[in-house]
């Protein structure tokens, strides 16, 4: 019993639990689950074309849960990545449509600017928890909606495409197109939407290990978030902190939503996200918002995302299946505490 | 004689420790029994097997009647009302109502009978720690126990107050209540039981009539040994360090007005007072953790009290306030400094020299670990104050805010606390003392301010100081 409550207190565990849990469903669902499961992981890891298609998923969700992470370890409940994501990708898409230098510098400024623009909605919500003391949670999750009815309204009007039926952008310049990924050996990615954004992203979870684990500051950001008042009393500026840890959370997320506009759409619209900012709150808790962690999980996310459809396509599994998996996923993770004091209890 | 509580062979393991092993107990009705003992020594995890909270993994447990136990630390609801926590689950109802008059009725006869004020439409939460105390003590009694175990009672307690208890405590064996009381201070012990039990390494390895023992023979007995000496005190110059000018400021529902003071370089000054007379407003205050008025200076300079080379503090409350539960002892080692120059090098922290910095807080001051890598929250509530008391002092700082250095920790970890201390004010430190222990206070500081509702009411000094003018004093008498 203590064998099987400690297999479950991992990881591991808790995903093979989803996933009898999720065949059962599927059973229930009259579907055979290894149908379902071939295909969801044909779909998503059984060739070149759709591994491109996971890491793309895989990047879109790890910038918003990097994000995310940051600002649960300061403590503070940033439930806005997609609007932070909106807000970066809408800045760089309206930039890149008229702005162009040299590849690499247009792209770059591109990135900054989706960080300034995810940086500032984060930063909203971090000035109004300094400042007024109002809940992160709230204003966070508010501002959702407003970045989403800003960017629509203004893709529909000011920012609109004459070119375009829809509502949207004008396209950005070729030189402001992240480049595609490289070829490995004769593998080439060049006919799919895979570009250099899943090494920015990598590269963006290590910069943060590293801010954690071996700068003042992150020391001073985990302070403030495992016990805000020893943080407060040992003379870290609280309100300093909180608005700093919610604008850098809003700019990683914001940067995921540039890294989508320059690398995949080449054009900003509102249907940019089909939700990653609220997913990757849950990809940052899978992966216990340890950076490297979550780009694991966000690797896991991005093939039930790819995989999905391809399930739906032949094994008649709807997609919204797959989002039953990623529910239970997160509730099994969710009870992993409990089998983990289960198995070791020791009331001291 | 018939026996009240008989505990037989009772043994707990947690893991990588026997707790408790192979004890035997009786509680005779009527007699007041000290369970005394170090940090660690299971007396707490002793106590709870007899009321039945933690199960034992071996031994028998026989009571007659109903046992009730005080806990060290209360497990009162703060956001209800004193008679609703003392009658919680046993409300009187009228219907599906319940009866609160009643209920308050029997708060107030329950109290009176047992020489306890106590206002029963108070909040609890805005009670001081003392009164809050007698709550959880009514609570208990309005069971009507046969045994009633008192866990670590006068640990957060003024000396009135501990009186006030201990008179309530005789009076409760005097008619035949059997009670059990865990602590570490020893002349309670002396002065208010009539057996001992002494514990260590989970074993009862001492048992004595109190009136046939000492307050020596019973610390020897629980530390195995001879005691470790309190360091003497040096002569020391005396340039003035901190200098507190007509300071005015409030925390919740307690005010220091016009206070004004000063601490010498080389000097300890303690605050003696009740819980709740303003120590805690006075501390936030030269921690800069409230607003006031007036001026606190160091040295002549406001604004070096905020750098924390020169200011260290040891919080009221280490988990909340002083250490971070779920670090190591590194990370919590640095807490506060990791600004000096020393522990930082440009943006990243150097935890090369953390480690070193950990390793001679854990050596000096005797913190007992497996390792520097092992989170605080594994450490005994003693290793963790010297932990906490550590970082205070390591750096050698001019000015010391020293709260409660020693609340809770057993004699030997609170004799090497004192020890430091001392050694720092001998190194010149300026040491700002606040303790609710008179005993503390008479032990270690060079001037004695004695604090009452918000006000300095008296300051002795060397010679001068006197533990009945002091004692008066503290409870408002002059």
């Amino acid at each position: 019993m203590k064998v099987v409550l400690r297999l479950l207190a991992g990881p591991a565990g808790a995903i093979l639990l989803a996933f009898v849990l999720a065949a059962i469903a599927m059973l229930i669902a009259g579907v055979n689950p290894a149908d379902g499961f071939y295909w969801l992981f044909r779909g998503s890891l059984g060739g070149r074309r759709p591994i491109a298609e996971t890491l793309v998923q895989t990047t879109a969700l790890l910038f918003p849960a990097l994000g995310v992470s940051l600002a649960f370890r300061a403590g503070l409940f940033n439930i806005g990545a997609e609007g932070q994501l909106l807000m970066g990708g809408l800045l760089a898409g309206a930039v890149g449509a008229h702005f162009a230098g040299p590849q690499w510098l247009t792209v770059f400024v591109l990135l900054l600017i989706g960080m300034v623009g995810g940086g500032i909605w984060g930063g909203i919500a971090g000035w109004l928890r300094a400042r007024f003391n109002a809940s992160e949670i709230i204003s966070t999750l508010m501002l959702n909606f407003v970045a989403l009815s800003l960017a629509g309204y203004l893709v529909a009007g000011p920012l609109k495409s004459p070119l375009a039926s829809g509502a949207e952008t004008a396209p950005l310049l070729p030189n402001g197109w992240l480049p595609a990924f490289p070829s490995i050996g004769s593998i080439s990615f060049g006919d799919t939407r895979l570009t250099i954004s899943i090494l920015i992203a990598i590269a963006t979870a290590i910069v943060l290990r590293f801010v954690f684990t071996r700068t003042v500051f992150g020391y001073e950001l985990r302070a403030a978030g495992e016990a805000p008042e020893a943080a407060r009393r040992s003379g870290i500026n609280m309100p300093r902190m909180t608005l700093l840890a919610l604008t850098l959370s809003g700019a990683v997320a914001g940067l995921g939503g540039a890294a989508i506009v320059t690398g995949v759409l080449h054009r900003f619209n509102t249907s940019l996200s089909p939700g990653y900012g609220y997913t990757a709150i849950a990809v940052a808790l899978v992966g216990d918002l340890n950076p490297l962690w979550v780009c694991v999980a966000a690797f896991g996310f991005g093939i039930l995302e790819a995989g999905g459809l391809m399930m739906q396509a032949n094994a008649g599994v709807p997609k919204d299946a797959i989002r039953v998996i990623e529910g239970l996923i997160i509730l099994v993770l969710a009870a992993r505490r409990y089998f983990a004091t289960r198995a070791t209890a020791a009331p001291i | 004689m018939n026996i009240a509580l008989r505990l037989r062979g009772i043994r707990k393991v947690y893991p990588g420790v026997v707790a408790v092993d192979g004890v035997d107990l009786d509680l005779l009705p009527g007699e007041i029994h000290a369970l005394v003992g170090e940090n660690g020594a299971g007396k707490s995890t002793l106590a709870n097997i007899a009321f039945g909270a933690v199960k034992a993994d071996a031994g028998s447990i026989e009571a007659v009647g109903t046992v009730g136990l005080v806990h060290q630390h209360f497990e009162l609801v703060g956001r209800l009302r004193v008679w609703h926590n003392i009658m919680l689950g046993r409300e009187p109802r009228k219907g599906a109502i319940v009866d609160v008059d009643r209920a308050r009725s029997r708060v107030a006869e329950l109290a009176e009978r047992n020489g306890l004020a106590i206002d029963p439409d108070a909040m609890v939460e805005e009670l001081p720690i003392g009164v809050q105390q007698r709550v959880e003590l009514l609570r208990e009694l309005e069971r009507e126990p046969s045994v009633l175990l008192l866990d670590e009672p006068t640990a957060a307690l003024a000396p009135a107050e501990i009186a006030t208890l201990f008179s309530t405590v005789v009076q409760l064996a005097n008619r035949g209540t059997a009670i059990l009381v865990v602590t570490h201070k020893l002349q309670e012990v002396i002065d208010y039981t009539t057996r001992v039990s002494v514990m260590r390494h989970g074993k009862i390895v001492a048992r004595y009539e109190t009136a046939q023992t000492s307050v020596d023979a019973i610390a020897r007995a629980m530390v195995g040994g001879e005691l470790p000496q309190v360091a003497q005190r040096e002569k020391t110059g005396v340039k003035p360090c901190l200098a507190v000018r007509d300071v005015s400021a409030g925390v919740d529902t307690t005010t220091i007005s016009g206070l004004s003071f000063d601490v010498h370089a080389g000097e300890i000054v303690g605050i003696a007072g009740v819980e709740g007379n303003g120590q805690t407003a006075l501390a936030d205050a030269i921690a800069g953790m409230v607003p006031f008025t007036g001026s606190i200076e160091l040295d002549g300079n406001a604004g070096a009290l905020r750098h924390r080379e020169n200011i260290a503090i040891v919080p009221q409350d280490r988990h909340h306030e002083g250490l971070v539960v779920n670090w190591t002892i590194i990370e919590n080692a640095i807490l506060g400094r990791q600004n000096l120059p020393g522990l930082r090098k440009g943006a990243l922290t150097d935890w090369r020299a953390a480690r070193t910095d950990a390793a001679a807080i854990v050596e000096r001051f005797d913190v007992r670990a497996a390792s520097l890598d092992v989170t605080v929250k594994t450490l005994s509530g003693g290793n963790q104050q010297k932990l906490l008391v550590g970082r205070a002092l390591i750096g050698d700082p001019r000015f010391v805010l020293a709260y409660q250095p020693t609340r809770g920790i057993d004699v030997g970890a609170a004799a090497l606390v004192q020890s430091r201390l001392i050694e720092a004010r001998n190194r010149g430190s300026a040491i700002l003392l606040i303790s609710f222990e008179l005993d503390e206070i008479l032990a270690l500081a060079d001037r004695v301010l004695v604090m009452f509702r918000g006000k300095i009411t008296g300051s002795f000094t060397g010679a001068e100081i006197d533990r009945g003018k002091i004692g008066r004093l503290m409870a408002g008498l002059t």
